[in-house]
């Protein structure tokens, strides 16, 4: 069976598989089972947190951007393991104890003002879709590859299938349908990742792998370890060593501030700390949901790398001259058809080559590297087809959660609350489908225009996130003083600040987005960090000038800050 | 009012004095069907209220403007049936206008009148007319009859006004100006006032009013239509 | 023909209800399809044409709507319609239309009814609810109060107890003893001639000196007052406080039916709430009270027969359940002595809502002013075991699991309570949220309010804006749905091979329910009872006013079918459940039904959207 039937199959039977567990669901069968077990076990709600945590971006680009920018790349991981922490430790229990489902609702009793309230919604609703058009993107790639279709119809495609799936469709924010999808995302991911390990260094973990000897085919090894030989190629063709970073140190360090404050402010994934009962349930599953987080992300480093040196001996050639483009291995065809490949046989030697600089005939979209690894190393067809399924688990869990928070914030929060307080729940309902639906399409604008790669795109969603939502919980939870005043002007001065930066660099004018041009030498996707400075400095001063704090919401945030009755009171 | 057996012998004197031409076997038909409506009861038989719109009240020097029709039918009045028709005229509305409203280019789709005569036979064949102050409507029908055709036809109505006139002579003894008009008939049965002014609505006006009176003299089942009929040549 | 040529007419449409939602093209189609009829009082009734049913606009003049038995159910008058009963049921014309005043009535055919009907929502909407509004009349005309409309028939005794009049006073007194009755009825020749009673038998016969011999027709009152199995009782009462007697035949047709005594009258009058409530509080024994506990399950039949709206029903039926709880509690401490401290009695689940039906088992708790020492902990625990055991024998059974005052689980200090709430709100695990569907229901049937207060002011500081409980309440109460499956058709339950129907408690009464309580605990609303909570909500403006009407409506209209359904069950000596067979239900009715459950439908997507932030 060839690789599109094979793409066929098994995407479709992970849809049923989603489509008869939400009938499971709805049939009520699991109400006994819920009473009776005490709600969902935390290993369970781990695994769907980590679903609704592992995007698109993780799943596709992730692997892609540490492949191409070596150390570099790993910003990222680092960013978002530690934002995870942060949110796990630092916020989700004091939010709990508050009682509030959302951030917005959260931003409003604190800052006890509905402007306040309105301002959180609005950067929400902005940062949800940016991260959404992420999605898109990623959806869009897979699409395109195994449908054989350009980029762009791949991004269509993807919408109508989220569409479907998040406006329509009953089967999302079931936990049981996003355990099913972790499962499928982290079987797809791993599954490649053990194969080209074994092939390549003998070690059936990947993380073993990725600091062991290679072997040859035979089972050998060849006393060469597998960074030497991808710090070696790299060199080799022009590029800076791959354990070795090319960015400043300021910009690494921005980046992976901006990365894990806006984790912690993403308003999707702290909603899932509040839906398990207990606070102590709680804690197990952010632990549980850390761990399978991590098996993801440790894997990442060595996938990149495997793929890399397997990307660049196939394209080079054992002898590093070059593959005629008549004997190109077929996963760069298949890949052309996309166009997220083009080779422009600069020689016209008639040969592929693959280097930095001028001699450099390829133009690999870096989103292509998870998708295509199987290609590269020859595995089976249907691990292929399985990376598919993988991809569309990542990108649809996250996009549900995002469009459930974009389209109820529109409809309850901006409507029902502010501008038509006597709306009917069958209208609610329907502005809140029109707002996913909107949503899509926006996001689906941004998949075919991206501003960057997929984890760039995701990246600026959390650098947003950061310089707006992040410091106003935070001086929400630990600060007395800080007043509505305050909060609102930092949220705005800090959110204004960076899209404004983002804008100017990634749109108005791209040329001189070079770390010459930077303020500081931070990169777009380390701005948010400083908005987020700028959000405290802001909102500080404003508070001091402004009037104080109310007594009430001062013994509010008193009482949040003590865990005493945090759901634990003593049982009679 | 006359005997049914009386009417009857009008109609067949009349069918004798005919020569047969084309148009006269349509009029004869057009009389034959009428005869047999006279035995009926108000409720069964086939009646049809009629109104008129004018450019004045002289048959011979004014024109008929418009027609209103609507039929009565098992003492209903059903307006899914009911008609209205303009009727193209020589020269303009003029004065007229202020009381019917009809102005001159709403007379541009309308019928040339010998059309509209035509019409009127087909839309009324087998129905006894009913209107209010019949006499004057029959007078223009006659008239343009007479233009169209070159003959007149023996028509039998229904007059609500006459019927009006002797309930309320009855009644109160002697008239009072104006006290027989449609619309004062019909407030003293309790009718909605209609606001509008056309053929088709005082055609309407017209029959309920008919209903009405008829139900005061016995029920529309008791009263036969021979009498209440009036003839008109 | 020009459209506007009818504009009276239209005019008229434009300007009355349901006309007036209709969009200009159809009013037009209206106006073009009415057959004007006229209407005349000497005719007295409205001839109807069993053929072609239709819809009557009145034009003008005055209609009364009365059903068979001439009962007036609808006063019609000018922009007012009748005959939608037969369009919408598809039922042959049973009631009759008097005229009033002579007038003209708009025809508008079926096949328009039934087009407008599908192409405007409102204008379906409109007709429906005055169809049930006019069945609802009816009814009310019927029930009003049971002692002036309740016919003889109903609490009479079939068998007539006789004798023939030839007979001796001696056999007529056997009889008596043997039949243990107080009085015979005494027939010559199949003919009622003559009444004998225990009075009778003392004032003229002992009295007199006469032996057993004597015959009965010298004896007997002769030619009694007699009345009519279909009279009302009130005629009854009537006929007794005149003549002074206590007793009186029933003849129809000159046969003797049976016998109604005062005995009979007072009991039938006895199982009216407010009797039944006084009567319960002059009870000084624990055994009287169990007693008279046994009227309870007759006065909901009558209710039920009387067709009283669910929502009172379920009110009466929980204020006789407070009052018999009240005496209890004052009983039992008559026996054990003054309470040590200030305590209330808590009542839960149904009872704390105000809609309690049959014979419920029981939900209630204790509320202590303070920790109680171990001589108080001992009172309580007698006097909550003596009370649960009395309700318990009056017919509401002890609750299976254990939501009892009896339970010291249940029985809390004022503080003790407010941490078990406090645990169920920062903790709303699946149990916690099971225990608030019955517990954030409750009243103080007994006790100092400002102590109830003091805990509902306490639990409900709690709940109000606290999104992490209420998105718990909401998703456990979501787990339900309506029994409606694709294309709106009607889920129903099996046992096997057996259909059960659909559970109009589980998925319809108890649904709204729980949406009713979510927002009512968001809202920090203390009301418990749901058409009250409801109420409130549309007030502060938190569900939007069609939506609570909607609701509303459909919760009474759910009950309603659930208590018909059971009174159904009961006089025909079937298993009385919660499960109703819509192949039971007129086509109306299931339209009616099929429309409630989707309001609750429909409630519960906001619900979820508002709640649970999803779709």
């Amino acid at each position: 069976m060839d690789v599109q039937t094979l793409t066929y199959i098994i995407v479709g039977a992970t849809f049923a598989l989603y489509i008869g567990i939400a009938i499971w669901a709805r049939a009520g069968s699991t109400k006994e089972f819920y009473v009776a077990g005490g709600g969902v076990p935390p290993v369970m709600n781990g695994m769907a947190t980590a679903a609704d945590w592992m995007s698109a971006a993780s799943f596709i680009s992730l692997a892609g951007i540490v492949s191409f920018t070596g150390y570099d790349g790993s910003v990222y991981l680092m960013g978002w393991t530690g934002g995870y922490v942060l949110l796990a430790l630092c916020m989700a229990p004091y939010l709990r104890k508050f009682g509030k489902f959302t951030v917005p609702d959260f931003i409003g009793d604190r800052y006890y003002s509905q402007t306040a309230r309105t301002v959180a919604v609005i950067c929400a609703i902005f940062i949800c879709f940016t991260y959404i058009a992420g999605q898109m993107r990623g959806v869009g790639v897979v699409f395109s590859r195994f449908l054989e279709v350009e980029v762009d119809t791949g991004v269509y495609i993807g919408m109508a299938v989220v569409f479907f799936y998040a406006v329509l469709g009953g089967m999302k924010g079931i936990t049981y349908t996003q355990v099913a999808q972790y499962c499928v995302l982290i079987f797809a991911f791993m599954v490649p990742a053990i194969f080209i390990s074994v092939m390549m260094t003998g070690h059936v973990l990947p993380q073993v792998g990725f600091g062991a000897e290679l072997v040859d085919a035979a089972g050998n090894g060849t006393g060469v370890y597998l960074l030497d030989k991808l710090d070696g190629l790299s060199a080799e063709l022009g590029f800076s060593q791959y354990t070795e970073g090319s960015k400043a140190m300021v910009d690494v360090f921005f980046i992976t501030g901006a990365l894990m404050f806006g984790t912690a402010g993403l308003p999707h994934v702290i909603v899932r700390f509040f839906t398990v009962p207990r606070v102590k349930d709680a804690r197990l599953s952010a632990g549980w949901a850390l761990v399978f987080i991590a098996i993801m992300y440790t894997t990442i480093p060595a996938l990149a790398a495997f793929s890399r040196v397997n990307m660049i001996e196939t394209i080079n050639g054992p002898d590093s001259t070059g593959v005629a483009y008549e004997s190109a291995p077929d996963w760069i065809k298949n890949w052309e058809k996309t166009g997220l490949i083009a080779w422009d046989d600069k020689n016209n030697d008639g040969k592929i080559s693959y280097a930095n600089g001028a001699t450099n005939e390829m133009t690999i979209d870096r989103d292509i590297m998870v998708l295509a690894t199987p290609e590269i190393a020859s595995l089976p067809a249907w691990v292929i087809a399985l990376v598919a399924a993988g991809g569309l688990a990542a990108a649809l869990s996250t996009s549900a959660g995002l469009l459930l928070v974009i389209s109820t914030s529109v409809s309850h929060d901006l409507l029902k609350k502010n501008l038509m307080p006597d709306i009917s729940d069958k209208k609610e309902l329907m502005y809140a489908r029109i707002a996913a639906a909107l949503g899509i399409v926006m996001a689906g604008y941004f998949g075919i225009n991206p501003p960057g790669f997929v984890a760039a795109v995701v990246a600026i969603a959390f650098g947003l996130a950061a310089a707006s939502l992040f410091p106003a919980i935070i001086m929400g939870i630990f600060s007395k003083t800080i007043n509505k005043e305050g909060a609102i002007s930092g949220m705005l001065v800090g959110l204004l600040f960076t899209a404004g930066y983002i804008v100017y660099f990634k749109f108005v004018n791209v040329g001189a987005n070079t770390p010459e041009n930077w303020l500081f030498g931070i990169s777009p996707e380390g701005i948010g960090m400083m908005g987020m400075f700028v959000n405290f400095i802001v909102a500080f001063a404003v508070s001091k000038v402004t009037g104080a704090v109310p007594q009430d919401v001062v013994d509010m945030v008193e009482s949040i800050r003590f865990p005493q009755g945090a759901g634990e009171a003593q049982d009679h | 009012m006359v005997n049914h057996l009386w009417l009857k012998s009008r109609f067949w004197l009349d069918s004798l004095s005919k020569q047969q031409g084309s148009h006269d076997r349509q009029l004869n038909e057009y009389q034959h069907s009428l005869t047999q409506q006279f035995t009926r009861s108000i409720y069964d038989a086939d009646l049809m209220a009629i109104d008129l719109e004018m450019t004045g009240l002289d048959p011979i020097n004014d024109q008929i403007i418009s027609i209103g029709l609507v039929p009565i039918s098992k003492g209903t009045i059903p307006l899914v049936r009911a008609q209205h028709l303009m009727i193209s005229i020589d020269g303009s509305v003029g004065q007229s206008a202020a009381v019917h409203g009809i102005v001159d280019h709403q007379l541009q789709d309308a019928l040339p009148i010998d059309a509209a005569m035509a019409w009127l036979l087909r839309q009324t064949q087998g129905h006894i007319l009913v209107a209010h102050h019949a006499p004057m409507d029959m007078a223009f029908i006659q008239q343009s009859l007479q233009n169209v055709f070159g003959q007149r036809v023996l028509l039998p109505f229904i007059d609500t006004l006459m019927i009006e006139k002797t309930r309320y002579l009855r009644q109160h003894g002697q008239l009072v100006e104006g006290c027989v008009r449609l619309g004062q008939s019909r407030e003293r049965y309790h009718l909605p006032v209609y606001a509008g002014h056309n053929a088709l609505i005082d055609a309407i006006a017209c029959a309920e009013l008919f209903l009405a009176q008829v139900s005061a003299l016995g029920g529309l089942k008791q009263i036969k239509c021979h009498e209440l009929v009036g003839l008109s040549k | 023909m020009n459209a506007s040529e009818l504009q009276p007419i239209e005019q008229f449409l434009q300007t009355h209800a349901p006309f007036d939602v209709l969009c200009a093209a159809l009013i037009a189609r209206c106006a073009r399809e009415i057959n004007i009829g006229y209407y005349a009082k000497a005719s007295a009734f409205v001839e109807f044409d069993p053929v072609n049913p239709k819809l009557y606009l009145v034009r003008s003049g005055a209609f009364e709507v009365r059903d068979p038995q001439g009962v007036l159910v609808d006063r019609v008058a000018e922009g007012e319609c009748f005959g939608f009963s037969t369009l919408l049921s598809g039922e042959k014309v049973v009631n009759k239309v008097a005229i009033l005043e002579d007038g003209l009535v708009y025809h508008i055919p079926q096949a328009l009814f039934t087009e407008l009907r599908t192409q405007n929502r409102q204008f379906d909407t409109f007709f429906t609810r005055a169809f049930a509004q006019r069945l609802r009349n009816e009814h009310k005309f019927k029930a009003k109060d049971l002692t002036t409309t309740s016919r003889i028939t109903n609490l009479m005794s079939h068998t007539p107890i006789s004798i023939e009049v030839n007979a001796s006073v001696q056999q007529a007194a056997k009889l008596m003893r043997d039949h243990r009755v107080s009085s015979v009825l005494v027939l010559q020749d199949q003919q009622l001639v003559g009444i004998l009673t225990d009075r009778d038998l003392r004032n003229r016969v002992l009295a007199e000196g006469l032996d057993g011999l004597a015959c009965v027709d010298k004896v007997m009152t002769k030619q009694p007052q007699t009345v009519a199995s279909n009279a009302l009782v009130f005629e009854a009462m009537l006929l007794m406080s005149e003549h002074n007697i206590h007793h009186l035949p029933v003849v129809d047709n000159q046969q003797a039916k049976g016998m109604v005594t005062s005995t009979d009258i007072l009991r039938s009058q006895s199982s009216q709430p407010l009797l039944l409530i006084g009567e319960i509080d002059r009870q000084s024994s624990i055994e009287r009270l169990i007693h008279v506990s046994k009227q309870i399950p007759v006065l909901l039949q009558n209710l039920i027969s009387a067709d009283a709206r669910a929502e009172e029903i379920g009110r009466v039926l929980t204020s006789v359940t407070d009052a018999l709880t009240r005496r209890l509690i004052v009983l039992n401490q008559q026996l054990l002595g003054k309470a040590p401290m200030a305590f209330c009695w808590l009542a839960f689940g149904s009872q704390g809502r105000q809609d309690q039906v049959a014979c419920s088992d029981q939900d209630n708790g204790l509320l202590l002013a303070h920790e109680p020492d171990e001589f108080a902990a001992a009172y309580f625990d007698k006097l909550t075991h003596a009370v649960c055991k009395g309700l318990d024998q009056c017919g509401y059974i002890y609750c299976p699991g254990d939501i009892m005052a009896q339970n010291p689980q249940w029985r809390l200090s004022l503080q003790q309570w407010q941490q078990k709430f406090k645990k169920w709100v920062m903790s709303p695990e699946p149990k916690a949220l099971m225990h608030a569907s019955i517990f954030f229901d409750m009243r103080a049937v007994y006790g100092p309010q400002t102590l109830f207060d003091e805990l509902q002011d306490s639990v409900m500081s709690h709940t109000k804006d606290n999104d992490i409980f209420l998105a718990g309440m909401a998703g456990n109460s979501l787990q339900q749905t309506p029994p409606l499956g694709f294309f709106r058709k009607f889920v129903l339950e099996r046992d096997g091979s057996e259909v059960k129907g659909m559970d109009l408690k589980h998925k319809g009464s108890a649904l709204i329910n729980d949406i009713a309580r979510v927002y009512a605990l968001s809202a920090g609303i203390k009301e418990v009872n749901t058409a009250k909570r409801i109420r409130a909500l549309m007030d502060a403006n938190i569900i939007n006013r069609k939506d609570a009407l909607n609701l509303a409506d459909a919760h009474e209209f759910i009950a309603h079918m659930r208590l018909a359904n059971q009174g159904y069950q009961a006089t025909n000596n079937l298993v009385v459940s919660n499960y109703l067979k819509p192949q039971d239900l007129s086509s109306l009715l299931r339209h009616q039904l099929r429309d409630a459950f989707k309001v609750v439908h429909d409630a519960q997507s906001g619900l979820k959207l508002k709640f649970t932030r999803s779709f």
